[in-house]
C-alpha cells in the first residue's frame, strides 16, 4: 500500500472518534465546547481557508451579534454556502448560535 | 542583474497593486454607497443586523462583495450595491474599510 494512502487511512481512523463524540443536535453543550468549533480557524490570527477559495477567515471578535446570529443561521439554512461553515451550523440550536453571537460579540462572557 | 531587478520590482509592484486596493478611491465610493448602513468608515454601523467592516481582513471583504455581486451570497440589499460595483471599487472599498480601526479581533 501506498504511504499516502496509510496516511489517509490514520487520519479516518482519528477522525472517527471525533465524529462520535459529537452530541446529537439539540442536546446541550457547554459553552466551550461550542466554541471550540470556531476556535480551528477563527481564534488563529491570519488563519486563511483552504476550500474552496483562498481568504482570510473574517475577524468575529468585537462583531455585531445580531450579525453574527444572521450569519450562523444563514449557513444553517443553506442561504450562506461555505462548505466547512455550512456543517458547523447545522449542528447548532437557537441556544447555541445566540451563545457563539454573545461570547464573539463581547455582549456575553 | 539590472533587468533582474527592474522585473522583481515590476511584479512587486503589480502584486501589491492587485492585492490592495486604493483606500482613498475606497472612501469616496464607501462614504456615497455603503456609509448609510455600515457608517463612513465602517466603524460604526446604523443598525445592529450590519457587520462592522473596519478593521476586517482585506480578502475577506473582497470575497463578500464578489459573492454578493454574483449572487453567491444571498443579500436583496446587498446584491443591488455589489452589482453596481466593478472589480477595481470591490478592491478599492476593501482597502478603505480594512484599514479603518474598530472593536474588530481575532478572539480565541
Amino acid at each position: 500500500m501506498q504511504p499516502s494512502r496509510l496516511l489517509l487511512l490514520a487520519a479516518l481512523g482519528a477522525a472517527a472518534p471525533a465524529l462520535a463524540q459529537q452530541p446529537a443536535a439539540g442536546e446541550a453543550k457547554s459553552l466551550r465546547t461550542t466554541i471550540a468549533m470556531c476556535q480551528g480557524c477563527h481564534g488563529i490570527p491570519d488563519y486563511r481557508t483552504a476550500y474552496p477559495d483562498v481568504y482570510h477567515v473574517p475577524k468575529l471578535g468585537g462583531q455585531s451579534a445580531k450579525y453574527l446570529e444572521a450569519a450562523l443561521n444563514a449557513y444553517k439554512s443553506g442561504q450562506r454556502r461555505h462548505p466547512s461553515m455550512r456543517g458547523i451550523a447545522a449542528g447548532l440550536n437557537d441556544k447555541e448560535i445566540a451563545e457563539i453571537a454573545a461570547y464573539y460579540s463581547g455582549s456575553g462572557k | 542583474m539590472k533587468r533582474w531587478i527592474v522585473m522583481v520590482a515590476a511584479i512587486a509592484a503589480a502584486g501589491a497593486a492587485h492585492a490592495a486596493g486604493n483606500p482613498g478611491a475606497g472612501k469616496k465610493k464607501a462614504e456615497a454607497v455603503c456609509a448609510a448602513c455600515h457608517g463612513a468608515d465602517g466603524a460604526k454601523p446604523t443598525a445592529p443586523e450590519n457587520p462592522i467592516l473596519a478593521g476586517q481582513h482585506y480578502d475577506y471583504l473582497v470575497k463578500a462583495l464578489k459573492d454578493y455581486k454574483s449572487g453567491k451570497r444571498e443579500n436583496p440589499v446587498m446584491k443591488g450595491f455589489a452589482a453596481a460595483l466593478s472589480a477595481q471599487d470591490i478592491e478599492d472599498l476593501a482597502a478603505w474599510f480594512a484599514s479603518q480601526k474598530s472593536g474588530l479581533t481575532v478572539k480565541r
